[in-house]
């Protein structure tokens, strides 16, 4: 396989350049992120559940302490929040949605519940937490 | 000048590994062209899956939240309900304007608003979480 016999002097050149490329390539494809982040901007929660407005023109999502979502009391599905928030809200334009977290909910549930609030065209998105929400 | 060149060169050496050359060259221009580097957080977070962007500069404070909830103020980790103190500190020479904060999936809902409610509490109005591009 190997019995010709390899003539060096002109190989030299080359070997450090090889060894250089693959070093460069082994250092970006260590250091390299191809994760795409984007932001979501959220206002900082009420102090107190009790002071968010619970009038009639609050629509509000529960995160129950078991995953399932809320929508005024009614269970909905993952998918479904979009919908149900635009039901609750409606044609009106001056809507608020009130997200209430329940001890045991999970960020994922309350970031799904903020951009379901955005996308059903919510005025504004009120967040707070509670032990347990109480219906 | 030229004919020093033309000397004969061996060829079959450098032939078998020119295809070997030529894709760790187009891999190194690819990780460097594809990939965006970032420095590395101190903990690893599985972000959020969200669906919103408000496109934002990149906020000069970062704050994660593990999945079991603690907080990480770049080298401190506190809990979330006596963060703060540490937080002021921590965003003392950052500026309260931008703060991201990047939360793990399946930390608890409770403890981001309890970070949020502590961001409130030392004079921050807005957040940005910081969520994975998808579905």
């Amino acid at each position: 396989m190997f019995d010709e016999p390899v003539r060096r002097r002109n190989m030299a050149s080359l070997t450090p350049l090889i060894d250089v490329v693959f070093l460069l390539l082994i250092f970006f494809m260590l250091t390299t992120s191809f994760l795409k982040t984007q932001s979501l901007s959220v206002v900082t929660p009420a102090p107190s559940a009790d002071e968010l407005p619970t009038d009639a023109r609050v629509v509000e999502i529960w995160l129950m302490g078991d995953g399932t979502l809320r929508v005024d009391g009614t269970p909905v599905e993952r998918e479904g929040l979009v919908e149900a928030v635009k039901a609750g809200i409606g044609a009106r334009k001056d809507m608020t949605v009130t997200i209430l977290a329940e001890s045991g909910s999970k960020t994922q549930a309350f970031v799904s519940a903020i951009e379901a609030a955005r996308q059903a065209g919510a005025h504004d998105v009120g967040t707070a937490r509670v032990e347990k929400i109480t219906p | 000048m030229m004919s020093d060149i033309d000397q004969d060169p061996p060829r079959r050496q450098f032939e078998t590994l020119i295809p070997l050359i030529n894709v760790v060259f187009l891999l190194l221009i690819f990780f460097l062209l594809a990939g965006t580097m970032t420095p590395a957080d101190n903990v690893a977070v599985k972000l959020p899956v969200g669906a919103l962007s408000d496109a934002e500069r990149e906020a000069p404070a970062t704050v994660l939240v593990e999945a079991d909830g603690f907080v990480w103020l770049g080298e401190r980790v506190v809990d979330p309900k006596i963060a703060q103190g540490p937080l002021r500190e921590y965003l003392a020479d950052k500026g309260m304007e931008r703060v991201a904060v990047k939360a793990d999936a399946e930390a608890s809902a409770e403890s981001l608003l309890l970070l949020m409610e502590a961001l409130r509490e030392i004079g921050v109005k807005q957040v940005t979480i910081v969520t994975e591009r998808g579905g």
